[in-house]
């Protein structure tokens, strides 16, 4: 679902404050500069907009913004949410 | 003369601002000096676990802070901080870029951080207890703690600059960044410090804290409208302003630029009420400061009034003033730029120092707004309309909390 890559994507932008434009799927977290605290605070941000728990551990594997948005989504689609 | 025992004079050498009004100290003051008032209605919406949204009026800072920030400091700065440390750390580094002390090796010996805040960071609090109780969730963000605490903004300002001296938050509610002054101050009276940064911050506009303003019966639904009859109350504006306040033999040898010079410092409590105001507590604060300041009698003083809008404040205030100067009330125009830029608390006498500052400098007061007409409990030479130009040489910058917690400061215009 298109919708939900762009929501997410609107989400990350929004809550690292960094540059939608920026956000490709190929670029590292590090690459765009998100550290732990951002990864945290954008699972929180989508814990409270889809109504989730999202577990602790699920990002430990995650290099690249598309791997990140792959789990998000795919977290956000089991809760049914 | 100087501000404390010692006769060290101080100067301010550096002004950084950021409120509804604008984003830099000069943004801010031509907004008030052309009576560019920013209170407008706004929307504040508890979410869905929270009661319906409601709209009231608020001054808020418009458009994007961090971005700016993150490009003169030249690092990311995301969203790791609450807005009211956001708006501390953006008013430091203009106040200290202007002083010309940004990387100097003072800032990392001699001087102080002393910043003060009625609340602390609401923004991340409120939106923490919305998850917690709201949505029932356990786990808190890791950086909760530090983004609440009330230490957050001269923690950061201390990191961002190397400060290792003196540094801690105040709080007095509405005076604090009145106290945050005085105590830098005494820094550089004492011999402590060369150089304070001081100032204040606040970002209080949230669906739940507004609504506990609104419990205290003192919020207006309308408008601002200090001394004006028909007043109903105040507006709550947010932001941050800081001010570099250094020794002046320290500022000439280094030839900073010198905006003006704080001379008397008054400070009162009134031991008496949580939301009522008395004559004694202003009066007392007012006549100690002049009286530093030698600005009890003489010319025309320009007084940046405390000026709420609220009924009870604007007359205690003005029975304040005809109590200290008697038979001269009268002759020192009365400005109140809450009715521009809101109430910041916190930061609200480092805002209005500001404009005071600036208004001595450019020998223009600015005007009250909203004003609606004369209020015999008022009578004073109130500058309403637009801003009149003034002769006077010296600023009386007021504050008076809820609790009773007071700060008059003089300030007075450098050289002639």
């Amino acid at each position: 679902m298109a919708t939900v890559d762009e929501d997410l994507l609107d989400l990350i932008a929004a809550e690292a404050l960094i540059d939608r434009g920026k956000l490709a799927r190929e670029a590292t977290l590090a690459d765009l500069g998100l550290d732990s605290v951002d990864v945290i605070s954008i699972v929180f941000a989508v814990e409270e907009k889809y109504g989730v728990e999202i577990p602790q551990d699920a990002f430990s594997d995650t290099v690249d913004l598309g791997g990140f948005i792959d789990t998000l989504k795919d977290l956000v689609g089991k809760s049914g949410g | 003369m100087g501000v404390g025992a010692s006769g060290r004079r101080i100067v301010v050498t550096g002004l950084g601002a950021v409120c509804a009004l604008g984003h830099t100290a000069k943004d801010v003051w031509a907004a008030a000096r052309d009576g560019a008032g920013a209170i407008a209605p706004h929307t504040f919406d508890p979410g869905p676990h929270g009661p319906p949204a409601h709209t009231t009026p608020a001054a808020l800072v418009d458009g994007e802070v961090t971005g700016p920030l993150e490009a003169a400091l030249g690092r990311r700065v995301g969203n790791s901080l609450d807005p009211f440390t956001v708006f501390a750390l953006t008013a430091a580094h203009e106040a200290l870029a202007q002083a010309g002390l940004i990387g100097e090796p003072v800032l990392e010996r001699r001087a102080a951080v002393v910043l003060g805040h009625g609340f602390a960071g609401i923004h991340t609090m409120e939106h923490a207890y919305e998850r917690f109780y709201g949505q029932r969730i356990a786990r808190m963000h890791p950086l909760s703690v530090p983004k609440v605490m009330v230490s957050a903004p001269v923690s950061a300002v201390a990191m961002e600059f190397g400060v290792r001296g003196p540094v801690f938050a105040v709080s007095s509610a509405c005076s604090s960044s009145g106290h945050a002054i005085a105590q830098g101050a005494a820094f550089i009276a004492s011999g402590a410090a060369d150089v304070a940064l001081v100032g204040g911050s606040e970002a209080i506009a949230t669906p739940g804290c507004l609504r506990g303003w609104e419990g205290l019966q003192a919020m207006s639904p309308t408008t601002c409208r200090p001394f004006s009859a028909g007043r109903d109350g105040m507006v709550i504006g947010e932001g941050g302003a800081a001010l570099v306040l250094e020794g002046l033999e320290h500022a000439e040898k280094r030839g900073a630029p010198i905006l003006g010079e704080l001379a008397g410092v008054g400070l009162s409590s009134d031991a008496f009420h949580w939301t009522q105001p008395s004559l004694e507590g202003a009066v007392s604060a007012m006549t100690a400061a002049c009286e530093q300041a030698g600005t009890l009698e003489g010319s025309p003083l320009l007084i940046s009034t405390h000026g709420t809008g609220t009924p009870l404040n604007d007359k205690n205030e003005a029975a304040a003033i005809h109590a200290v100067f008697g038979a001269r009330a009268k002759d020192h125009p009365v400005i109140a730029t809450k009715s521009a830029h809101g109430h910041l608390i916190g930061a609200a006498t480092a805002v209005q120092g500001i404009i005071g500052l600036m208004a001595l400098a450019e020998r223009l007061a600015p005007p009250i707004l909203n004003w609606l007409g004369p209020d015999p409990d008022c009578d004073l030479d109130l500058v309403v309309g637009e801003a009149r130009p003034i002769e006077a040489g010296a600023l009386l910058l007021n504050a008076f909390a809820f609790g009773g917690l007071n700060t008059s400061l003089v300030f007075k215009r450098w050289g002639a």
